[in-house]
């Protein structure tokens, strides 16, 4: 029982954080929030019982968070 | 007008696609065709046909292990791709940005 | 000679210390998940990943332009290539051996026991998965790098002038 109020509670805060994501006007701030949904994905495919998933999205995560802040480099910070 | 038919035609898509996985089986379903035939034999066999006692090895690169081939080679075209795409180092390729670069320099002044 | 490059610090004293403890830490960690694949979660892509994580943080600490893990774009499409091409050369050679595509049974090798030739055949897929994913990751981050670097280098001229 204990384990299904943690699932629903990690899903309903990725649902939020998604939320976030889409109404911020700050796409550097995107980024960062966009690496916390990673690691909250990360611990949802630990919960499902499949600890290969959760390693590799853990450190794809922490590599997509590197190249998307290389990439803004060239693009206005602030989208209107 | 174009909008509002896409937007009525995308909704119908949904609707439809929602309405057609009602008659599939539910997950973890004992009696489904897969988990009566394929799944025991699987679970049954990986530890002494593969000889390894994980058995998401032993069907990711045993029992399908061709599966596995096309999908690093698809790995392999993507980077390829994106390498080809981003990569500049002739001459005319490094003219053609400093045009790029200062033609949206101007538009943003 | 090499053991004066290697006691130089660079950086902060934070950088220099974490880099020296993690870096090695992370690419043992990344070659023992590949060999024990088959008795822990683990296999050939979570390897690549984290080998590649290794060295993007070496390239990120110390630039492009010191001698260690100095793979640049051509060279690493060439090894993911080279990766693939392991994994497709495993089958060929069990169709060499006389059975089908990558039916380990019929490796030609001298074991004896039939679990055993399978593992082997495990063994050398996951090394050409993990050859592949680890030179795809190095060379993505490459290109974006060196593209940075190309914009940055035209502004200095413009500067310049």
């Amino acid at each position: 029982m204990q384990v299904l109020i943690l699932e629903a509670l990690l899903l309903l805060f990725l649902i939020f954080i998604t939320v976030c994501i889409l109404i911020s006007k700050d796409i550097l701030a995107c980024t960062i929030i966009y690496s916390a949904f990673s690691f909250c994905a990360v611990l949802t495919y630990f919960m499902f019982g499949s600890p290969d998933v959760a390693f590799t999205e853990a450190v794809i995560g922490t590599m997509s968070t590197i190249f998307f802040i290389a990439a803004l480099k060239k693009v206005d910070r602030w989208c209107k | 007008m174009g909008k509002v038919l896409s937007t009525i035609l995308m909704a119908v898509v949904t609707v439809l696609f929602c309405f057609c996985t009602v008659f599939l089986p539910p997950i973890g379903d004992v009696n489904s065709a897969p988990n009566q035939h394929v799944t025991p034999h699987y679970i049954e066999h990986a530890k002494e046909d593969t000889g390894s006692p994980n058995i998401v090895t032993a069907t990711l690169a045993d029992y399908r292990g061709f599966d596995t081939l096309w999908e690093t080679s698809v790995m392999f075209v993507s980077g390829l791709t994106a390498c080809l795409i981003l990569m500049v180092n002739t001459e005319e390729g490094k003219k053609v940005l400093k045009k790029d670069k200062k033609g949206g320099a101007k538009n943003g002044q | 000679m090499g053991n004066n490059k290697m006691k130089k610090p660079f950086g902060g004293i934070v950088l220099d210390s974490s880099f020296r403890i993690i870096i090695p830490f992370t690419l043992v960690y990344g070659i023992y998940i590949l060999t024990h694949g088959e008795y822990s979660p683990g296999g050939g892509f979570q390897a690549g990943a984290l080998l590649a994580v290794g060295i993007v943080l070496v390239r990120l600490i110390q630039g492009a332009d010191k001698e260690s893990f100095n793979i640049t774009g051509a060279k690493a499409i060439v090894c993911a290539g080279v990766g693939t091409f392991i994994y497709a050369a495993t089958g060929w050679l069990t169709l060499a051996g006389g059975g089908k595509f990558l039916d380990y049974t019929f490796l030609p090798v001298p074991m004896h026991h039939w679990g055993e030739l399978h593992a082997l055949g495990i063994l050398m897929i996951e090394i050409g998965v993990t050859v592949c994913v680890m030179m795809t990751i190095i060379d993505i981050m490459d290109a974006i790098i060196e593209r940075l670097d190309a914009d940055e280098d035209e502004e200095v001229d413009d500067c310049e002038r």
